[in-house]
């Protein structure tokens, strides 16, 4: 273990104490920080020796002063600031904004009751014990940046959902962040917790205004319990020089059904690490994921899909669109346990490379322990069919025009599965302007 | 209109035109007969500008413009339409989408104006009963789920909505039963006119029943070795085409 | 065309013996590894010069190396102190008759089909009468000679084709490639050498059998084989029947070099000892394997059905150097007991227009481990390459374990890969099928699971699919329930 490697990084992380006058009022949360920067001082930095990093490096943690914004929250901004990233026509939605880390209430539009309460880490309310006890269990292990967010963190919210008759409710979790003069690392903690036969829609985003260089190194726990469900979009749009983690864990009880449509565009370096615990059974997992890389850009989707229980169904479709020398790296481990009989997972990859520069490394993999299931996997890579090209000009339309159709055509097929409309319509945006931007390095 | 003089073409090391030549004017219908193997679909994708297939030596003139300098959507733009006989699946390119795009792409390379989604759709239906095709297939992906005869259809339909000045047709009766040749046939014979020519590439005569040529010329080796109207087709059918392959050779 | 088996038969029956004899001392190098030890065992050999230099390169860059560790496979130390690395024929200490044999094993080489003459050979039971073996062994040596395919051991090429050998050991799989890599070239005791010149179809399947001092498979197994251009050669490796060594170690180095137009086909069917049943005394099977399409056109396949061993660790693998080379890769490989295998392959692409074709059939019965690691690797300035992949694992019982870890690596967009793996079990309901048409259970199980490896099987040259498909079934006996 070199421990002259991310000092950088982690003489932040151990030497950080919140300050005197920050929000950070809660000893609880002060004890879990001190504790994982602790943990960190004896982590290895990740590397290409380790499996889970092979292909992704991460020179850009020990080369980069990072520092934490230890200011009170960015009050600066107000909402005619941020309406160019607002959806169109999202009325339908709640809105909680988080802004470079911190939960910024004045652009928040939140109706709280009806089975909905929103708390943040750094809120004054009262945050219930048992969430606590959610947060503080976290398993650091080996996780570097994990650890490292539970050391640095500074805010996150905490939505609870409660089983309610009634039309589902809808949030949209917002982050935005605002460039600032030196490097900086944000940390956002959340928790999502859906009670028994609870129910949500969920829009996650990651933002920011104007072109700037910061590191969100983000995690999110949702727990489902019995019978409850998730529908779940994932937009990453960051800056493109920003790096971008998000640790995603699910946990799902028994006959709880999470479904996410995920879309990754923006961002230097992106990587998503997450997991699906099936903890009961006959519980329903479904994963849709485009991931777009171009020029100067690393992708990386690390998957791991757990089935410990019996009689659970998961199906993960990922799809990487690669342009210019654009990088993707695809990892999805379907883990079946010994005792996990009638497991029903499937898990695929498919890779559409658009220039010579481009790379991609794809690892599906499969782990199984037990006999009565039927798992699959399969991976695909290649580039624009030329049958298709040639059927497509003959017809009048031109080679470029129909490049972009064949490759919208490809995109569509997650981008299908976003049921709400105006959502949906953004992700073809946000898929068209990509298509657009690829003209300058093939 | 069209002008093919000494076509020589390879595909990789294998001959495949030897020296073609051929004459096709406005308002005529060709049909290009012969053996398989001999070079008639091959022919056809050098005419669309396929790649793959590399023309050695000779000319093609359309229009009095040398065709082989174009690209594939030019000449479309140009009026060269080709209906292959195995049309590629598109999956998730929604039929109507894919047929306005490509018609306006058209229309704007010849400097016209381009048509709006309500100007489009009109049009499209009109063709659409000239074809006899179901409308449901508008709302589906280009070919992807579609039965053979629905594939020719919609090849048929482009034929009907592109209107170009030279159509040539790569074995469209292969794999149809006689309902749907007879619509088909019938999409064909509705879009022959002065300004236009026609080129039917089919190994059977099946098909000249129902559109009647002007000219058949029999394709063999490479190279167009007997020329004739429609009683040649007759004869090939009675006698089969080791009677011409053979008396050429004597 | 060939009657492998006939050829096999008498060459067996006139004298497995003559294999076995070596003339000159026979004495042991005592255990322990030092550079001593490998001049001793060069000298013994009467080695030129450069090969000693060449093991003696290896062994010092052994000594720096760590032994690996992988993360599927756990086994006890070796203690490389505690080996042996230059020992006589075991067949002094044999059994005297077929009645002092392992009741089992003869019931094993029963089911396989075995005569009874190989099954004395086999194990290791002294066969008194002299028999004049000499004149089978020549046949063959004459009618490859006839067609100039060179067919010996490593040491006789040493001594009669020294530039040869000189000119491609190690050039496929160097010294410093891995551990054992390195471990087998310091200390490699014999093997094959196959040369076919250019434009030769060897006229029969080469075989470990016909060449003397085959059933002396060392620890340290050295093949080399080329196909120069335009030739083709089918080489065949191993024996189904169960093979057990003193020896749990067995580090192998396998190299094919494939010339322009070149084809080499390589078939291994493998039966070592498994162990007992708590996996104690079986073979730890490590081998580095790997061809070279050097030229344009070549082609080199791998087939191999492997049950056996208590650990399993290879990875034959294909470079595709030459434009339009092909590489393949069949296999079937059973687990069982506690067994485990980690096997695979890896085929790198690098010229143009390069196809690879990877099948891989895994069945883990009882508590058998059993992973697929594979690599496929696109390199930039490799256009147009192809690649299939399918990998299929069938579970018997619910205690064992089969596992896919394919690394896919693409740098040029030319490529179209595909990769597939499905997991599957028998059917309650196939069983059931086939029973009610009056199928024993075993015979069901044996009909199905050939039914999953049948691609495999029918890569195999004739003689040797057949006793796969028995060597399967024995293999999968009371694996069920």
């Amino acid at each position: 273990m070199n421990q002259s490697e991310g000092t950088l990084i982690r003489r932040l992380a151990c030497d950080h104490q919140p300050a005197e006058k920050s929000r950070d009022e809660n000893p609880w949360l002060r004890v879990l920080k001190k504790e994982a920067a602790s943990w960190i001082c004896d982590l290895p930095l990740p590397n290409r020796k380790m499996e889970a990093w092979r292909y992704t490096p991460v020179e850009f943690i020990d080369s980069t002063a990072f520092t934490v914004d230890e200011e009170a929250p960015f009050e600066a901004l107000d909402p005619s600031d941020i309406e160019e990233l607002l959806l169109p026509g999202s009325e339908w939605t709640d809105r909680v904004v988080f802004v470079n880390g911190r939960y910024a209430p004045g652009l928040s539009d939140l109706k709280t009751g009806n089975g909905m309460t929103l708390y943040t880490l750094a809120g004054e309310s009262k945050l219930p014990s048992g969430f606590k006890r959610q947060i503080g269990q976290a398993d650091l292990s080996d996780r570097f940046f994990f650890t490292l967010n539970n050391a640095l963190m500074s805010d996150g919210a905490v939505i609870h959902v409660t089983g309610q008759s009634g039309a589902r409710r809808r949030l949209e979790l917002l982050h935005i962040t605002v460039g600032m003069p030196d490097p900086v690392i944000h940390n956002p903690r959340h928790l999502v917790v859906l009670e028994n036969n609870a129910g949500l829609e969920l829009v996650e985003r990651y933002t920011s205004l104007g072109k700037s260089s910061y590191f969100n190194n983000a995690v999110i726990d949702i727990h489902l319990s019995e019978g409850s469900e998730l529908l779940h979009t994932r937009l990453q749009e960051e800056s493109e020089l920003a790096q971008h983690l998000s640790h995603l864990t699910v946990k799902l009880e028994r006959q709880s059904h999470y479904q996410q449509v995920s879309l990754a565009a923006g961002g230097a370096w992106s990587r998503t690490d997450a997991q699906i615990i099936f903890n009961g059974e006959h519980a329903h997992a479904e994963l849709d994921g485009l991931i777009l890389a171009g020029s100067k850009q690393l992708n990386d989707v690390h998957l791991e899909v757990l089935h410990e229980v019996p009689n659970c169904t998961s199906r993960e479709h990922f799809k990487g669109l690669l342009s210019a020398n654009g990088k993707i790296v695809f990892d999805g481990k379907i883990l079946v346990a010994r005792d996990a009989q009638k497991t029903d997972a499937a898990l695929n990859n498919e890779n559409l490379m658009l220039s010579r520069s481009a790379e991609v490394d794809t690892k599906p993999q499969l782990e199984i322990f037990a006999d009565d299931v039927k798992c699959s996997h399969g991976a695909t890579v290649g580039e624009l069919d030329p049958e298709m090209l040639f059927y497509l000009r003959s017809r009048g339309i031109p080679k470029a025009e129909a490049e972009r159709m064949l490759c919208t055509a490809f995109a569509n097929e997650v981008v299908s599965r976003i049921s709400e409309s105006s959502l949906r319509d953004h992700a073809k945006r946000m898929v068209l302007r990509r298509l657009a931007s690829r003209g300058e390095a093939a | 209109m069209l002008t093919i003089e000494n076509l020589k073409a390879a595909a990789g090391e294998k001959e495949i035109l030897r020296g073609l030549d051929l004459q096709v004017n406005a308002g005529e219908v060709h049909a290009i007969m012969g053996p398989n193997g001999s070079g008639k679909s091959s022919l056809a994708h050098i005419l669309a500008g396929r790649e793959g297939l590399d023309v050695k030596d000779g000319s093609v003139t359309f229009d009095g413009r040398d065709l082989l300098e174009l690209e594939p959507e030019e000449r479309a733009a140009a009026g060269v339409f080709l209906a292959f006989q195995y049309p590629v699946e598109l999956p998730g390119v929604n039929n109507t989408h894919f047929l306005k795009e490509a018609l306006n792409a058209q229309r704007r390379n010849r400097g016209e104006e381009e048509l709006d989604s309500v100007a489009f759709m009109k049009l499209v239906r009109e063709k659409m009963e000239l074809v006899s095709m179901k409308p449901e297939l508008l709302k589906r992906q280009v070919n992807a789920g579609f039965s053979g005869g629905e594939k020719k259809r919609n090849e048929i339909l482009q034929l009907t909505l592109f209107e170009p000045r030279l159509a040539i047709l790569d074995e469209t009766d292969s794999g149809l039963d006689i309902d749907a040749l007879r619509t088909v046939s019938e999409g064909v014979n509705a879009v022959r006119s002065e300004e236009r020519a026609i080129i039917l590439v089919t190994h059977y005569q099946r098909l000249l029943d129902y559109i009647e040529p002007d000219f058949v010329h029999v394709l063999a080796d490479g190279r167009i070795i007997r020329s004739g109207d429609k009683t040649l087709a007759l004869e090939l059918e009675k006698k089969g085409y080791n009677w011409i392959t053979d008396s050429e050779a004597a | 065309m060939s009657t492998t088996a006939e050829q096999i038969k008498s060459y067996v029956e006139s004298g497995y013996e003559h294999g076995f004899v070596t003339d000159v001392e026979t004495d042991i190098i005592p255990p322990g590894l030092s550079e001593d030890v490998i001049r001793q065992i060069s000298e013994r050999k009467s080695e030129p010069d450069w090969l000693l230099e060449y093991r003696l390169k290896a062994f010092a860059h052994w000594q720096q190396m760590e032994t690996p560790e992988w993360s599927s496979v756990h086994h006890p130390r070796i203690d490389f102190q505690k080996i042996s690395y230059f020992a006589a024929p075991r067949k002094k200490d044999g059994p005297r008759s077929l009645d002092e044999v392992d009741p089992e094993l003869l019931r094993t080489y029963e089911k396989l089909g075995i005569p009874l003459d190989e099954q004395k050979a086999l194990a290791g039971v002294a066969v008194d009468a002299v028999f004049d073996s000499v004149s089978v062994a020549t046949t063959f040596r004459k009618q490859l000679a006839e067609a100039g395919v060179i067919f010996c051991s490593i040491s006789e090429a040493a001594q009669e084709y020294p530039d040869l050998l000189r000119e491609y050991l190690g050039s496929v799989v160097p010294h410093t490639d891995n551990f054992y890599a390195a471990l087998n070239a310091a200390v490699f005791t014999d093997g094959t050498f196959v040369y076919i010149p250019k434009g030769v179809r060897c006229p029969m399947e080469l075989s470990t059998y016909f060449r003397i001092n085959a059933s002396n498979t060392g620890q340290f197994e050295r093949t080399l084989i080329i196909a120069d251009d335009r030739s083709y050669v089918s080489y065949l490796e191993g024996c189904t029947a169960p093979m057990r060594d003193e020896n749990q170690l067995h580090a192998a180095v396998v190299e094919l070099i494939a010339m322009e137009e070149a084809e080499i086909k390589y078939s291994t069917v493998q039966n070592w000892y498994p162990g007992d049943e708590h996996g104690v005394g079986g073979i730890y099977n490590f081998v580095t394997k790997r061809g070279d399409c050097r030229g344009d056109r070549s082609h080199i396949s791998w087939t191999q059905v492997e049950t056996g061993s208590a650990i399993t660790w290879k990875y034959p693998s294909c470079i595709l150097r030459g434009d339009d080379s092909v590489g393949e890769f069949y296999s079937v490989a059973v687990t069982r007991g506690r067994q485990q295998a980690d096997t695979g392959t890896k085929m790198i692409h690098i010229g143009r227009n390069t196809t690879s074709t990877i099948i891989s059939k895994g069945i883990s019965a009882a508590e058998g481990q059993q992973s697929y690691r594979g690599l496929v690797r696109i390199a930039g300035r490799a256009e147009n390459a192809r690649n299939y992949t399918q990998c299929d694992s069938l579970l018997i019982g619910d205690r064992c374990g089969a596992h896919t870890y394919p690394y896919i690596e693409v740098k040029n967009p030319s490529a179209k890969l595909e990769h597939e793996a499905t997991t599957s079990k028998i059917s309650d309901d196939q069983l059931f099928y086939c029973r009610s048409r009056g199928l024993s259970e075993e015979d069901a199980i044996s009909l199905i699971v050939n039914g999953f490896c049948k691609e495999i099987f029918n890569e195999l040259p004739m003689e040797f699919a057949v006793e796969a498909q028995k060597l399967l079934a024995v293999s999968l006996e009371g694996a069920v329930g």
